[in-house]
């Protein structure tokens, strides 16, 4: 039958975006694989769509199990939703879902730059930045920083246990800005030096907080301790509709990547790849809804999902 | 429209350029720009005014990119006229709207501090000092010395006031109830940037846990945030601190005078308006109100 030829065409497609442009979100390659998955969809009512959508997010999870897919999938649906509540014409109505889904990925395409323009002013010269492992958005700002002339030194966190710190390293010394790569330990040690730290996401969740690699909670602790503002640079389609309280209430197939849960072996060996971090530790997020404090946040994701 | 926004724009521009500490002349601006978008939304049949923001809801359901405000309409100009007047009426209503409020807030036998001399206060603690028995401890703010006019005004109501120097605001903190003070500028985040000593004061205040109280119409509300420490201050001259008298040892050493104080918003309990109470953490919702977000950048 058609399904499951078109279920591997879209984890073909999902693939090979991320492939080609490395650069590229996991979400918006998600999203753009399932925009994709419903152009060539051939069914006639929205509850069909609708459920076929869900096995796709479902297989795209299952390749990749990330924060990011997951919410960019659940955004695509929310996107489906409202359009159909709009359009009682099937037909019509997928027209106009395939038109603004084009013009949303334009849209987010945009997003990493109007982030850095909002957020390099708070950079200020002579600065000295903590970050931690690989953000793309992290880098964009700096770059932007860079471009409006402001001298500032990096101290880049080397983030165990895949050395993303060096990837990230080696890209800003591209930039020509002085980094220096610190042991994952060496956090409090280093932040009485340090004037900002700025970390990406992987996931903002409703209570303002965010999820990401293994060890931001320990900065933002740290960055508490001593008084130091703790920046957050995330796009707005890394909204996610989670509310944990703690650690342990953050979802086991985001914490562990894919494979390993294919697996099924006993995850109390496995070490997480994420933590959550709440917001009471964050300064300011910014997004490109705007700079937001962490109470803002939830009013966003109400606004969309309610 | 656009052409009459640009304008204002412009002139916007110039103006605080010229008095950078001054933000509510551009809080003013952004407030007359929100009025006309709004005035033209109406006329050009926009059944909704509330999506002005960005929002994810808006990112998935509009069909292009934003409008622009070419379309000329006659009553135009009248609306943004009559709306405008409503609200200079506003603004000169809101020290009594403050004032309204504060019986709420003040309570018999209570000792009161503040610091400098706030015209919002004064009218406040008046308005409670008709039906209400409690004392004040104003901390004098140096090198102006702003506290002691303040202490004549409501001693003139028969308010029992006591001035005291700043270097005592931590000694006396343990007696008070409650601190109520004014401010300069609130910013995007819930901060303050307040006459030179509230920070002190306000960490007084916290190490005590005793509640801060900021009185400040809306005005005051700046969709600035604190993004370089030293861009909002302002330094006079130091003739105040040290009087070019002394002028041997002028030469040896720098001094300065700095009018303004930064108070970050964990220290603020709460803000009294004249739309009501609100807490520092919902002020980013008061902007939204206020000002649109391409205007937040004049």
């Amino acid at each position: 039958t058609d399904a499951p030829r078109c279920l591997a065409d879209l984890i073909e497609t999902f693939r090979a975006q991320l492939r080609d442009d490395p650069d590229v979100a996991s979400a918006v390659a998600a999203i753009r694989a399932l925009l994709g998955f419903l152009k060539q969809d051939r069914g006639e009512t929205i509850q069909g769509l609708r459920s076929s959508l869900l096995a796709a997010i479902n297989t795209l999870s299952r390749v990749d199990s990330s924060v990011a897919v997951s919410s960019g999938g659940e955004l695509f649906l929310r996107f489906i939703s409202l359009t159909s509540l709009e359009y009682s014409d099937y037909s019509k109505c997928k027209e106009i879902m395939i038109e603004r889904g084009e013009i949303f990925l334009r849209k987010v395409s945009l997003s990493r730059n109007k982030i850095a323009k909002l957020c390099h002013p708070f950079i200020r010269d002579g600065a000295r930045i903590l970050t931690h492992a690989y953000s793309r958005v992290v880098l964009r700002v700096l770059e932007a920083a860079v471009e409006s002339k402001k001298r500032f030194s990096v101290y880049v966190t080397e983030s165990q246990p895949d050395q993303a710190g060096q990837k990230m390293a080696k890209a800003l010394r591209k930039l020509n800005i002085p980094v220096t790569v610190i042991l994952d330990a060496a956090v409090g040690y280093i932040m009485e030096k340090v004037d900002l730290v700025l970390v990406g996401a992987e996931g903002v969740v409703e209570s303002g907080g965010i999820i990401n690699k293994i060890g931001t909670n320990q900065i933002a602790v740290c960055a508490k301790a001593q008084n130091k503002p703790f920046y957050v640079v995330a796009e707005s389609f890394k909204f996610v509709r989670l509310f944990p309280l703690n650690q342990q209430d953050v979802p086991d197939k985001f914490k562990y990547k894919a494979d390993t849960l294919k697996t099924g072996q006993n995850l109390t060996e496995e070490h997480p790849w994420i933590d959550y971090t709440s917001p009471s530790l964050i300064t300011l997020l910014f997004t490109d809804l705007g700079v937001l404090t962490p109470s803002a946040v939830s009013d966003e994701l109400i606004k969309l999902y309610l | 429209s656009g052409e009459l926004m640009d304008l204002i724009r412009t002139e916007g521009r110039r103006m605080t350029a010229a008095q950078p500490s001054e933000t509510t002349v551009g809080n003013m601006v952004r407030r007359v720009l929100k009025v006309i978008r709004e005035e033209y939304g109406r006329l050009h049949g926009r059944s909704e005014e509330s999506d002005q923001q960005e929002s994810l809801h808006k990112l998935l359901t509009s069909g292009g990119l934003s409008e622009d405000f070419s379309t000329p309409y006659p009553p135009l100009r009248a609306n943004v006229i009559e709306a405008i007047n409503e609200l200079l009426i506003e603004l000169e209503g809101t020290t009594d709207n403050i004032a309204m409020q504060a019986l709420e807030h003040i309570h018999s036998n209570e000792v009161i501090m503040t610091i400098g001399y706030s015209r919002t206060v004064e009218a406040f603690l008046k308005e409670a000092a008709r039906k209400r028995k409690f004392q004040v401890i104003v901390a004098e703010c140096a090198p102006f010395c702003q506290g002691h006019e303040m202490a004549v005004r409501l001693s003139k109501e028969n308010i029992e006031t006591t001035v005291m120097s700043d270097a005592a605001i931590f000694a006396v903190m343990s007696r008070v109830n409650k601190v109520i003070i004014g401010t300069k500028t609130i910013l995007a985040n819930g901060a303050l940037i307040a006459v030179s000593g509230t920070h002190t004061l306000a960490l007084a205040a916290k190490h005590h846990s005793t509640p801060l109280i900021v009185c400040a119409p809306m005005f005051k509300l700046s969709p600035q945030f604190p993004n370089e420490e030293d861009s909002f201050h302002k330094f006079v001259s130091p003739q105040e601190v040290l009087p070019f008298t002394e002028g041997e040892i002028l030469a040896k050493i720098n001094v300065h005078c700095p009018v303004f104080d930064y108070v970050p918003p964990e220290l603020i309990t709460l803000f009294i308006s004249n739309i009501g109470g609100n807490a520092p953490s919902y002020i980013y919702r008061l902007m939204s109100e206020l000002y649109h977000p391409d205007d937040y950048e004049l």
